[in-house]
């Protein structure tokens, strides 16, 4: 243990003086957090509609007013020639036309009923049936307070959660994920057949070292170093964006480093398989670039192709984002996640089992 | 005295090639014994074989008492080794790397104390891969030393070196030797052996082809009735670069 300790600082205190390790593990990250917080993609997730009021009446004025207050609804005003040119460039989700005798008022019978009329953008279908539903519950409510009968058809509210949840809310428990796959395969792979390469490795198999020592104390630099991202990215998240995590720190950083430690047995398979630096990033961009699209880090794992998705959904990045998330945005505990647990340490069984085979300090 | 190293038929092939084929020698305590022989002769496999680094195919071999075969990190732990094409740690100073070893051999030891023996003590707090090649080869020698070491194994420790920094190299290896540390080097220049070596063996496809003295094998070879075709002059090139630039160290 003594041994260990002792091989963790010194190799610490060389990490910590990398520039370009650290670079790569702090300043990247940060970036791409601040980045994508601020892009905003959770707007994409808004339906932007246009309205164009030609009642102008009391009613008319109500629906407006109404749709304005639902954050899920980006409302303007236009008339609707250029809303419409709008639509065709794809600038407007959707369309609606408020008719001139527009009124909500008991229907009379033989007089006929006022008709809004919807155009929708093809090319945006999920957001145009999400407004088309909205404004259906709207209409809905504005004549159930007129006339005081049940609607005919009753819509379930579904809106709590997605109005609620901001982009950057979801976005920074994805960016912890990946750049904790990032950082425990990259730093390790590198460095190692770095090591490898330059024998460094060789010289210090020549003395009669305890290959755990080595080994614990190298997963322990990285162990440090990932605590130490994880807990900057937070700290800005926290901050910058004045992101919520519900379920508690606790239990994220337990996932967070549970997810080092699987990347890591990924890295030192890596750094054992490699004879070259040359290899190192080939095979890590194969390894860390699907994960990267189809884990769930920028947008939801459902993004990826419905066919791979049997596979995506086990990936190891796609367990490890789903449990922060989890525990971030829905306040899950440490039980709520077991099977993404589980799955994280099967994994990480597999990953020991591969690293064990291929990496060999003894044969440098 | 029983011999430091002792080596019976030791045998080593990578494949088609046998880059050992039954070496058998001694090495005295104390002396300077050198392993000399042309690139691929096999002399790093033979002293990667006694630093417990590679296994061999065959025979036997001791060193400082330890059965290298048996027992490698035994052996690890009483010799020093200074390897051919190796490097320290990164991002490391010379006296974090001397404490480096250290650790690796779990000692404490006094890392500037040693970096005085190799004339590094006013380098100790400056990065590793900022020294010279000299520099590096003797804070090299200065990790080989933390666990004091029965014997010292060099493997052609003066190569890439300017005249100046062999001839420290050289001072340095004599103050280790007359601390009572034996040292086995390998090489492949004939003036260090000559001038280092109490002893030595020519190695050549995987044989020794002879061991003695470096003055025993001149003497021989005259005996034999050779002379050298061209008169020996009174100075060579070396003395000529050494008188115009001196003998100081020079160090960036």
């Amino acid at each position: 243990m003594r041994q260990t300790l002792r091989l963790f600082g010194l190799l610490l205190r060389g990490y910590l003086r990398d520039r370009t390790a650290l670079f790569f593990s702090l300043v990247v990250p940060l970036m791409l957090m601040v980045i994508f917080g601020y892009l905003n993609l959770g707007d994409f997730g808004r339906v932007s509609i246009a309205v164009d009021d030609q009642a102008k009446n009391q009613s008319s004025r109500q629906l407006v007013e109404i749709l304005r207050r639902i954050d899920t609804l980006i409302v303007t005003e236009q008339t609707t020639d250029a809303a419409l040119t709008h639509l065709k460039r794809t600038e407007l989700d959707m369309l609606v036309v408020i008719p001139g005798d527009f009124v909500v008022a008991p229907a009379r019978p033989g007089q006929p009923v006022p008709q809004l009329v919807v155009y929708g953008d093809d090319a945006r279908a999920q957001q145009v049936a999400v407004g088309r539903q909205i404004i259906a519950q709207v209409i809905d409510r504005l004549s159930f307070a007129v006339t005081q009968t049940a609607p005919v058809v009753v819509v379930k509210d579904e809106t709590v959660q997605g109005v609620r949840l901001r982009y950057v809310d979801f976005l920074v428990p994805g960016i912890l994920g990946v750049n904790i796959m990032q950082l425990a395969i990259f730093s390790v792979a590198f460095a190692l057949v770095a090591d490898k390469q330059r024998g460094v490795l060789r010289r210090i198999m020549a003395t009669p070292v305890r290959v755990t020592s080595l080994l614990a104390a190298h997963v322990m630099t990285r162990l440090v170093i990932a605590a130490g991202q994880v807990g900057v990215l937070l700290l800005v998240a926290l901050i910058l964006f004045n992101v919520t995590i519900i379920g508690g720190l606790a239990p994220l950083i337990v996932v967070a480093l549970l997810g080092t430690i699987l990347f890591l047995t990924i890295g030192f398979a890596l750094a054992g398989w490699a004879t070259s630096e040359n290899q190192v990033p080939a095979i890590a961009q194969l390894i860390t670039l699907p994960q990267f699209f189809f884990s769930g880090v920028f947008f939801s794992k459902n993004a990826a192709p419905e066919l791979i998705r049997p596979v995506t959904n086990i990936l190891p990045l796609t367990l490890l984002n789903d449990a922060l998330r989890e525990i971030s945005v829905q306040g899950a505990t440490l039980w709520d996640v077991r099977t993404q647990i589980l799955g994280l340490l099967i994994w990480t069984l597999a990953g020991f089992i591969l690293a064990v085979r291929l990496f060999r300090f003894e044969k440098f | 005295m029983p011999p430091i190293v002792q080596v019976n038929d030791l045998k080593k092939r990578y494949g088609e090639i046998e880059a050992v084929r039954g070496v058998s020698f001694f090495v005295q305590p104390g002396e300077v014994f050198g392993l000399l022989g042309p690139n691929g002769a096999g002399k790093t496999t033979t002293v990667e074989i006694l630093e417990g680094l590679r296994r061999a195919d065959g025979g036997s071999a001791t060193v400082a008492g330890v059965d290298v075969f048996r027992d490698p990190s035994g052996v690890k732990r009483r010799i020093g080794v200074q390897l051919q094409a190796s490097a320290f740690p990164d991002h490391l100073t010379a006296r974090e790397t001397v404490r480096f070893f250290a650790a690796c051999y779990d000692l404490v030891v006094d890392e500037l104390a040693l970096l005085r023996t190799v004339e590094l003590e006013e380098r100790a707090n400056q990065p590793q891969d900022k020294l010279s090649g000299g520099q590096r080869q003797r804070l090299s020698i200065a990790t080989a030393l933390v666990n004091q070491p029965q014997v010292l194994f060099l493997d052609e420790p003066t190569t890439g070196l300017d005249p100046q920094a062999r001839r420290n190299l050289w001072e340095l290896i004599r103050s280790i030797q007359a601390r009572g540390t034996t040292v086995f080097l390998t090489t492949h220049y004939l003036d260090e052996a000559e001038i280092l070596c109490d002893r030595v063996a020519i190695m050549e496809q995987g044989n020794i082809v002879a061991l003695d003295a470096p003055r025993k094998l001149i003497d021989d070879l005259l005996a034999r009735g050779f002379t050298k075709p061209v008169l020996q002059q009174k100075a060579n090139l070396e003395d000529v670069f050494l008188d115009l630039t001196g003998h100081e160290l020079r160090e960036q």
